[in-house]
């Protein structure tokens, strides 16, 4: 493999990203050809001393990935760590999968329940006092009220353990692989 | 299973051979790259990601330099962060290998 080969692989590998990342990270792999260069190897040997770009595009996608959910916390950033750590590989997905499926569909049936009692809570706040309730309208208000109380508290208990769950993927994808910190790193020693 | 372990082995201490060639001095990513290849026996391109992942982490700082050939050349350098993980992981290294020397001792 030449060095137009390796750049186009690995431009391919990195497709998608800010283009500032992938400009940055092609001149790094540049700058090392035209060192190799200097130093009287060829193109051919360099490529091949460097590894396989496809493998270094993940390595340096999965970093910047990883960054980005430590910086900012939202479903975006979530969902791009999530696929970070399977794109390295890290995790077998045919295990991971069923689990992911499993756990985020039971999620997702919770939150589509919260969102449910929430408006039946604004229902019976709303229209309650008019249909002549048992214990009167002011039951219906306070009982619309403590619906729409509880599907709020359920909804941030789930924000919590979302978090926490791709928190602890994160953690097992850079325990286990490459970039990752060193076995040896006292802080994840204790994590 | 041996080169599965030997994999694990170099990762886990890629980031403390940088450190330890920081410390001598500063140097660029083709010459550490080139190094740790023929030290450890890693693929050159790995040390790009990491050199990344330090940048970010703030234990290392870069800097141009003018090259004889070609663009200017960029310098890595570490940080006081940098210099003090540095101490923090060759020590945990030395009690880890000591460790892992007494119990292959017994054996």
């Amino acid at each position: 493999m030449n060095r137009q080969a390796f750049i186009d692989r690995l431009r391919l590998g990195l497709s998608g990203l800010p283009a500032a990342a992938i400009n940055e990270a092609v001149a790094d792999y540049e700058a090392h050809f035209a060192e190799g260069a200097a130093a009287g190897r060829t193109e051919d040997e360099v490529a091949a001393a460097l590894g396989d770009p496809a493998r270094l595009a993940r390595e340096l996608r999965a970093e910047i990935g990883l960054k980005k959910w430590e910086e900012t916390r939202n479903p975006t950033s979530a969902a791009g760590a999530i696929f970070a750590v399977l794109g390295l590989g890290a995790i077998d997905v045919l295990v991971l999968l069923p689990i992911l499926m499993a756990v985020g569909g039971t999620i997702f049936g919770c939150i589509v329940a919260a969102v449910g009692v929430f408006v039946a809570g604004g229902v019976v706040f709303a229209a309650g006092p008019f249909f002549d309730p048992p214990g009167g309208p002011a039951a219906a208000l306070l009982a619309g009220i403590g619906l729409m109380a509880l599907a709020s508290s359920a909804a941030a208990v789930l924000t919590i353990i979302v978090v926490g769950m791709v928190n602890a993927l994160v953690w097992y994808g850079r325990l286990h692989y490459r970039l990752l910190k060193p076995a040896i790193d006292p802080a994840q020693a204790q994590a | 299973m041996a080169e599965a372990v030997q994999v694990q082995l170099k990762k886990g201490v890629l980031e403390l051979c940088v450190l330890a060639l920081l410390s001598s001095h500063d140097s660029y990513a083709y010459e550490i790259a080139s190094r740790l290849a023929e030290g450890i026996d890693m693929g050159e391109g790995t040390i790009y990601p990491l050199m990344r992942r330090m940048q970010s982490d703030g234990l290392v700082e870069t800097y141009l330099v003018e090259s004889p050939s070609g663009p200017p050349r960029k310098y890595y350098k570490l940080t006081e962060a940098g210099k003090a993980s540095f101490v923090a992981q060759k020590a945990e290294w030395a009690a880890f290998s000591r460790a892992v020397e007494n119990i292959l001792g017994d054996a």
